[in-house]
């Protein structure tokens, strides 16, 4: 669906966009992670053909972002991190727009439906100046829905909304993906929202794509060995845990053990259990977060 | 060009006309004064008032003066017929080009420094819209309030000036070829020099009140011509009326040369979205 190759981009004498090459299939959801200024913003902006390229090429569905920008936008739906709306009208009035900019069939119904969705409707006909940052993100991520578009760019659609909003917005992510087989890329800063959501990562660092893949290619690389946090009645003192597991107080009644390979914990478990009870095991060194951490090492140490 | 989308932005904009009061208030406030209260009064001055006596006789001196150079052919009776013609059919006329100037450069300014300042032109440079189509709902938005005032202003001045005016002349005023081409040329062309004008210094300012100030420079040649006209040094004729608008067609084309450099999303982008 998205093929970038060797993209590069400079502004104003500086590098943004360094030789960067990725592609995107068809109906997956991309998390594209970095710091700020690593050139998430960017990299949007140029699949979308707002701003060319300098060097390498890029293309949706086979549709050349420089050359046919307009055919691109038309098909993808984008959230930016300001919400982009009409304070002076309402959340009505706003989508009313933007239907017929995007030329939707049917806009009253979609409309409706969708301001139903992001649970708007009641608020439909006040001026957005006057909503909450939450409403005005459920808002944005309404109107980049509403034709329908293959593809969705959500940079930190998540901001300002409570935990509900951030469950429901993600579940409709996820449903619309499912459904529709929407492609999405989604930019985000909160990382454990993004773990059951995403299929794959970009990793994003001052220009570069400096690793990308699914979790578990990304655990196998980054995580080699196994930190696990376990709630049980066993003690780090304890003779019968091997000290190869390293064991370590963690308060409150757990322990860290590190194991060499997740292949190890059954049999972790087994010996736990042998003489002792446990309640919980948690992996804390396999999250999205650590692995982020540790990419991000990896690259600025070499 | 896609109409579906220049008239969406079109409507949008002139929708929030009348949610911004700076912008509505010209456009109802500068036309009443200007282009009604103003010519009416000096209809019921000329009417009803010993104009002899106005400005300690250098009223007088001036509508002489003006005779020479041919004020509607020398042929008026009295003085108040000429004061009456010399204030409708040249004093006014610069005056009444402001309304529809100014209205337009208000509207152009505010319009596209708004988009800027709400960061909406970003959604809209994201959505599937060409610059081109977006310049011209911009330049539409603008012009159709603004002309529109300046019509219905006009209309309601006619009205006014000739309930006035008709016992004394015995024939209608603000009629022939020199209101046709004031209104059917010049207007328009000026009404559009100043939505260009203020396209190109929006897309150099970053704020609504530095934007009108540098696109206010388009009216300063109507006050030479308000000067020109109470002087008696410049004497807006027909052919001088073809003229000037035939200059502005000129200077439009240049202009719209110069805003055909931004018609690039990617330079527009770069420079009007951070």
């Amino acid at each position: 669906m998205i093929r970038l190759e060797e993209v590069s981009k400079s502004l104003g004498g500086k590098t943004i966009i360094d030789r960067v090459s990725f592609t995107v299939p068809q109906g997956e959801i991309v998390g594209l992670l970095g710091p700020n200024g690593a050139g998430k913003t960017t990299i949007v902006r140029l699949i979308q053909g707002v701003i060319s390229q300098d060097g390498g090429s890029i293309s949706v569905d086979g549709k050349d972002a420089r050359l046919q920008g307009n055919a691109i936008r038309q098909m993808s739906g984008v959230v930016t991190e300001s919400a982009g709306l009409y304070p002076d009208m309402t959340a009505e009035e706003n989508l009313r727009f933007f239907a017929r900019i995007y030329g939707v069939e049917k806009e009253r119904e979609r409309i409706g439906s969708l301001l139903r969705q992001v649970g708007l409707t009641e608020a439909k006909d006040r001026r957005i100046g006057g909503y909450s940052t939450g409403m005005k993100k459920r808002l944005a991520i309404a109107k980049a829905l509403l034709h329908r578009p293959r593809l969705l760019f959500l940079d930190e659609p998540t901001n300002g909304l409570d935990p509900d909003g951030i469950r429901e917005i993600l579940t409709y992510l996820e449903q619309m993906n499912r459904e529709e087989g929407t492609t999405t890329i989604l930019c985000s800063h909160v990382l454990h929202q993004l773990e059951n959501v995403c299929d794959s990562y970009l990793f994003l660092e001052q220009g570069r794509i400096i690793e990308q893949g699914n979790l578990a290619e990304l655990e196998g690389k980054y995580a080699a060995s196994v930190v696990l946090h376990v709630e049980t009645g066993a003690t780090s003192n304890d003779a019968r845990l091997p000290s190869a597991y390293r064991p370590r107080a963690v308060g409150d009644g757990r322990l860290e053990l590190t194991l060499p390979g997740r292949d190890q914990i059954p049999e972790l478990l087994r010996l736990l259990l042998s003489y002792t009870w446990v309640h919980s095991v948690q992996i804390v060194n396999r999250s999205l977060e650590s692995i982020y951490f540790e990419v991000r090492r990896t690259y600025n140490e070499q | 060009m896609n109409n579906r989308v220049v008239r969406a932005i079109a409507v949008k904009d002139m929708t929030s006309i009348w949610r911004t009061s700076k912008v509505w208030l010209g456009l109802v406030i500068l036309p009443l004064l200007l282009g009604v209260i103003f010519p009416t009064a000096m209809a019921a001055a000329g009417r009803w008032m010993d104009i002899s006596t106005l400005s300690g006789g250098r009223l007088n001196e001036l509508l002489k003066q003006l005779q020479g150079v041919e004020l509607s052919g020398g042929s008026l009776s009295t003085l108040n017929h000429q004061f009456i013609d010399y204030m409708l059919n040249y004093m006014f006329i610069p005056i009444f080009m402001l309304i529809p100037v100014i209205n337009a450069m208000m509207i152009a300014v505010n319009s596209f420094i708004s988009e800027k300042e709400r960061r909406t032109l970003e959604s809209l440079l994201f959505a599937p819209i060409e610059v081109k189509e977006l310049f011209l709902a911009k330049l539409l938005a603008a012009f159709i309030p603004a002309y529109g005032s300046a019509l219905c202003s006009f209309v309601l001045c006619s009205i006014s000036v000739n309930l006035i005016v008709y016992p004394m002349f015995g024939s209608l005023m603000l009629v022939g070829a020199k209101w046709l081409l004031i209104m059917l040329w010049v207007i328009p062309v000026f009404t559009i020099t100043a939505i260009l004008c203020s396209v190109l210094v929006s897309a150099r300012v970053r704020s609504f009140q530095e934007g009108q100030q540098v696109a206010g420079i388009i009216v300063l040649p109507i006050i030479g011509l308000i000067v020109g006209q109470s002087s008696g040094a410049v004497v807006l004729s027909p052919l001088l009326l073809a003229l000037l608008g035939a200059v502005l067609l000129v200077i439009n084309v240049v202009l719209l040369l110069l805003i055909a450099r931004m018609n690039d999303r990617d330079v527009l982008f770069e420079r009007q979205v951070h």
